[in-house]
């Protein structure tokens, strides 16, 4: 299909507050992005089938009060996730960057390990290892994975991405960690990891929220289901990038969404 | 003294006509109205002329609206002397909610700052957190989209010993955590980035925190909305939060001197609710770019009345209420209460008949409540309804026509002698490591870092700056609001409580001069302030004196420079048993980048650049933190020649429209000592500089003064020559190159005065808070 | 009615920063005796029903939102009022 057919569906509720740079980074590449009110959706006024990928922004949705991410996803739960799972098993993207992922992580479509969606959810994005929040530029590195939009990014590549948030630190249940984790190697899961600016899986400070292995970025077996939390739409544009003052002039986040949209063109 | 009005409400007539003077001020006390005397006094003519006596509601209401808080009484009579006057041609509407100024052909720029002192240091996290709310909702209801947050918080040092602690008062390390979280918490969950402010320790902050909270806008010039309502028979919708006893006689509750022990209004402090308060906004900003609403205004200090009185007044208009439609919490309030409520996450619309339905769609699908409580009449008069019994009915004007006060005061003239003690000669390596690690100087990341600087994706430079996991402190942060512009804004907020305590007038000077520098190191051009004066007790004529000469001292440097305070908040009775905070302007700059492309970051880029100074370095070292450091005393503090700063910081955009500057930093508190590592750190490179040149001074007074108008400057050899010409009318040394050994060096002439590596001195600037190093 | 009251902690073996933070915090008040602090949510919940038919609703909402079983466990506690 053509870029300017794409419709893509920026979820939100109250607290959701990424959506604005969101919307902006994909209509800046041509296709057509859309606010969608999670209660639009639950009263019908519109329906997910209209769209070729769902984005589920960064923000404190619900103010997250229960935990992270809770809160959105039980909404979901009680309306809309049927149509969601559909709409994955179409095999159309479904993405959540920050608050996004906390939400996929808590209904169950993240990280899909043996099954494409849980009942309960399989892992858990817990209070960062600092107890705090904390908003600054980390180096991620791109693993081998089977998402096929990432793959204009070369595998061992370290980019540099902003984080903001109080919960993030990626872990599994301590009986069942070895088991997950190795699947997720296995099944290629893990797409992109903490590092320190010389590729080396580092810890805190450089793992910003203590993470299990250093996780940043994962997706379920097929690889159309994504999540992160680092915020590609902060570092869309050049001039987001604290290199920028420094002559490099990098856009890391222009690239995960152009793999998005060029995924989409070839596959719809 | 006190009758029912009707069995059924909970309505009284207060018998003031036939009271004696005695009684008049216990009534005020028991209604906790804080009105003195003479106010009563003013109050029992007016109704002894009217013919009959109030209700409760009608005194609740005047107690509001003629509250400090409201209404300026003692600071009114300053403001208008000197900052209020100031005209500049980019100022397009000012004295409403927030102020509205030109950012370009179509949009304006919209911003405030407030201080939310009283409650932050009663209960620090939901002080705190208001405080952002509130500033957030000034903005937001000039139909500005609110895109940056800035807060200027002080603090009694964090390692106060908890033994010396006055009775009743909460140690500094509880509210500091208190005040940073309910920040963040607020600012993180709105989505809102918050990029600039000052965090500063001084024990004379111990019982009184304070805490500023500045927001900054965007909106298009033609969707600037009115803090009024000028018309007949449009609805007034509240939307948002219901209405409870929380916040009640927050305002009178502010216009008091704190006792410690005093048994505090619990009632006066409260949480706010940042998720009524996100989609409000969304659903404010749809209904403004429908042009669905005509007149809106925030509900802060004073609640319902304060906002109704004020809209209407502007606009010459009346309003009929119906306070039983309000929205409660509780069931069982009292129609005073609905009155006067300060819940929070609430704003008044005047809409028409027309576009009501409308408006009520776009709030049903943010799940908002919006209620119309009543509409505009002709008649200059509020009459309030609590279902069929009318609960008051007043003349708009008297209600606002709070008094103006001339309180005395006494002008504190600071003994123009030199220094009596000079102390010998500092061993340079150790007082550096030491100013380094102090409070106010060393990296506030810990702070910085918990606030969300880049949500919205518009901060390009940001709080933090330099490479990554090393980054240091930026002068200012820009924000570029709009997508298909590279015009941006800078912000900034300075205050120094240091200079302005030993000379009020030099140091407001002082705090405008280095505003000045920190937008200009960035190359923005200062386009206008909002100034938030804290002070102690105004009824202390030494009070009001420091008030007067802070305020000419502001007055002065910005209608040399010829920029405008186009908003601003004063703080009055800061002071707890006796104790006063010393004078405390703080300032909020706004600058405009002509382009975001060029705006220039404080640490070091590269290997072999050139270090200059811009202007002359003096022994002006009262108030610094050098001399504080040694427990040294002096009363000379840094002077401000308004013509020099005015020809430096224009040479300097200059230089930087034509890309001659690598980076720039300001010198200000710990002098050129500390400039010069603030950005050897956030670049990673190292230095060798000498200093002989830069004053005729003893060494540490030239490393340590924080005489004004100073930048540090990094340029490359292949521009020296061009940076130089264009310098020709100023004074400018060039002290040495960077270095990318990692070696940190200061000489003075042949003198090794600091010696020093980069890793090392991270190390010691990065010890705060004082707790996380142990 | 009756009142619920749903405790909800981490499992042991799940770092809890809070509870670190907070037991370093009384350490450096001189509280020395402090040796471990876990901090938990208690939700309190006034529902209509009898004490068991709510236990049951209580656990589903722990199942659906309260709760996330890869890192929490909870207990239940219900009271007459």
């Amino acid at each position: 299909m053509k870029k300017d057919e794409i419709r893509i569906a920026i979820l939100r509720i109250e607290g959701t507050n990424c959506e604005e740079e969101s919307y902006n980074a994909f209509k800046i590449l041509g296709t057509k992005p859309e606010y969608v009110h999670v209660n639009e959706l639950s009263r019908g006024l519109k329906k997910l089938n209209d769209y070729q990928m769902i984005f589920i922004p960064g923000g404190f949705s619900g103010g997250d009060y229960v935990r992270a991410g809770a809160i959105f996803a039980s909404r979901m739960k009680g309306t809309i996730s049927m149509d969601l799972k559909k709409f994955i098993d179409d095999g159309k993207l479904v993405i959540g960057v920050c608050n996004g992922f906390q939400v996929l992580i808590e209904l169950g479509f993240l990280p899909g390990i043996n099954t494409d969606w849980s009942e309960k959810p399989q892992a858990a994005l817990a209070p960062n290892i600092s107890n705090r929040f904390e908003c600054r530029w980390i180096y991620v590195k791109k693993e081998k994975n089977s998402c096929e939009f990432l793959k204009n990014i070369d595998d061992g590549k370290i980019i540099a991405l902003p984080i903001a948030h109080a919960e993030g630190r990626f872990i599994f249940s301590k009986e069942n960690e070895k088991k997950y984790l190795e699947h997720m190697i296995d099944n290629n899961q893990i797409a992109l990891r903490y590092v320190d600016p010389n590729g080396n899986y580092e810890e805190y400070p450089w793992n910003p929220n203590g993470s299990l292995y250093n996780i940043a970025g994962i997706c379920n077996e097929n690889g159309n289901v994504f999540g992160l939390m680092p915020h590609p739409e902060r570092a869309f544009s050049r001039y987001q990038h604290p290199g920028f003052y420094r002559n490099l002039y990098e856009e890391p986040g222009k690239k995960i969404f152009k793999g998005m949209v060029d995924y989409i063109v070839k596959k719809f | 003294m006190i009758e029912k009005i009707d069995e059924r409400y909970n309505v009284y007539r207060i018998k003031i006509r036939s009271m004696e003077e005695q009684d008049l001020l216990r009534i005020s006390d028991q209604l906790s109205l804080a009105l003195n005397f003479e106010e009563m006094l003013r109050l029992r003519a007016y109704f002894r002329n009217l013919g009959r006596d109030p209700t409760d509601v009608e005194l609740q209401a005047i107690g509001q609206a003629w509250s400090e808080h409201c209404c300026y009484k003692s600071s009114k009579f300053v403001l208008r002397k000197y900052i209020t006057g100031i005209r500049a041609k980019q100022v397009i509407l000012t004295g409403e909610d927030a102020a509205v100024v030109e950012f370009d052909k179509d949009h304006a720029y919209v911003f405030k700052m407030e201080s939310h002192n009283h409650p932050s240091a009663v209960e620090p996290y939901g002080g705190a957190a208001t405080g952002v709310g509130g500033i957030i909702r000034d903005v937001l209801c000039m139909g500005a989209k609110p895109i940056g947050l800035v807060d200027s918080i002080f603090f009694g040092n964090l390692n106060y010993p908890y033994d010396s602690l006055p009775k009743g008062v909460k140690h500094p390390n509880y509210i500091f955590n208190g005040v940073v979280s309910g920040i963040r918490d607020y600012g993180n969950r709105v989505g809102i980035p918050n990029v600039a402010g000052i965090t500063y320790f001084d024990d004379r902050f111990i019982t009184n925190v304070l805490v500023n909270a500045g927001c900054i806008g965007i909106a298009k010039k033609s969707n600037i909305i009115r803090s009024m309502v000028d018309r007949v028979g449009y609805n007034l919708v509240l939307v948002g939060g219901k209405t409870g006893r929380d916040g009640i006689h927050g305002v009178t509750f502010a216009s008091k001197v704190f006792k410690t022990g005093e048994n505090v209004e619990k009632t006066a402090v409260q949480l706010g609710n940042p998720i009524i308060k996100e989609p409000l906004i969304h659903a404010v900003l749809e209904a403004v770019d429908k042009k669905l609403i005509y007149g809106m205004k925030d509900l802060g200090g004073g609640g319902l009345s304060s906002v109704v009185g004020e809209m209407c007044l502007a606009g010459g208009v009346g309003a009929e209420v119906h306070l039983e439609k309000v929205p409660l919490k509780e069931k069982d309030m009292s129609p005073w209460e609905i009155w006067i409520s300060e819940s929070q996450e609430r704003m008044m619309l005047a809409v028409s008949d027309e576009n009501l339905n409308q408006l009520m769609e776009i709030f049903s699908l943010w799940d908002l409540e919006a209620t119309v409580i009543g509409r505009t009449i002709k008649d200059e008069k509020l009459i309030l309804y609590f279902h069929d019994l009318v609960v008051m009915d007043l003349d708009t004007h008297f209600i606002t026509s709070g008094p103006v006060y001339c309180r005395p005061y006494v002008i504190k003239y600071p003994a123009q002698i030199k220094e009596d003690m000079i102390p010998p000669e500092p061993n340079y390596n150790r007082v550096f490591l030491n100013l380094l690690e102090n409070p106010n100087i060393a990296s506030k990341a810990y702070v910085i870092r918990q606030y969300d600087h880049e949500v919205k994706g518009n901060t390009v430079l940001k709080p933090l700056v330099g490479i990554i996991g090393k980054e240091t402190h930026g002068d200012a942060s820009v924000l570029k609001p709009l997508i298909d512009s590279y015009r941006g804004i800078a912000l900034t907020s300075t205050s120094n409580p240091k200079l302005t305590s030993i000379d009020p007038y030099w140091g407001a000077m002082s705090i405008v001069d280095e505003a000045v520098r920190n937008l200009v190191s960035v190359n923005a051009s200062p386009n206008s302030f909002a100034d938030n004066l804290n002070f102690g007790n105004p009824e202390n004529p030494k009070v009001m004196g420091d008030l007067y000469e802070v305020a000419r001292g502001l007055s002065d440097a910005a209608k040399y420079l010829k920029i405008p305070y186009v908003s601003g908040n004063v703080s009055l009775y800061n002071e707890t048993n006796g104790e006063s905070i010393p004078p405390t302007p703080t300032l909020m700059g706004v600058g405009i980048v002509k382009d975001i492309r060029k705006t220039v970051s404080s640490d070091f880029k590269d290997h072999n650049d050139i270090i200059y100074v811009i202007n002359e370095t003096y022994q002006e070292m009262g108030g610094s933190i050098y001399y504080d450091l040694m427990n040294y005393r002096s009363t000379i503090v840094p002077k401000v020649d308004l013509e020099k700063l005015n020809k430096s910081y224009k040479t300097l955009l200059k230089a930087m429209d034509k890309r001659l500057i690598k980076s720039c930093h300001d010198i200000s508190e710990g002098g050129i000592a500390i400039s010069l590592a603030e950005m050897s750190i956030g670049g990673d490179l190292g230095l060798e500089v000498n200093v002989s040149e830069i004053g005729n001074i003893r060494s540490d007074f030239k490393l340590f003064s924080e005489s004004n108008t100073r930048w540090v400057i990094e340029v490359s050899e292949k521009n020296e020559r061009d940076f130089v010409k264009m310098f020709s009318n100023l004074n400018i040394y060039k002290i040495g190159k960077i270095k990318d050994n990692g070696e940190f060096k200061i000489y003075d002439g042949k003198r090794l005065l600091i010696n020093q590596t980069v890793n090392n001195l991270r190390r010691h600037w990065t010890m705060f808070p004082v707790e996380e190093s142990k | 009615m009756v009142k619920v009251k749903i405790i909800v902690s981490y499992k042991e073996g799940v770092e809890d920063p809070e509870g670190l933070a907070i037991k370093k915090s009384l350490n450096l008040l001189n509280f020395n005796n402090v040796k471990n602090v876990t901090v938990s949510k208690l939700y309190e919940i006034n529902i209509e029903g009898d004490s068991s038919s709510v236990k049951k609703e209580a656990e589903e909402m722990c199942d659906k939102l309260l709760v996330n079983p890869v890192i929490h466990k909870y207990k239940i506690e219900v009271e007459k009022i």
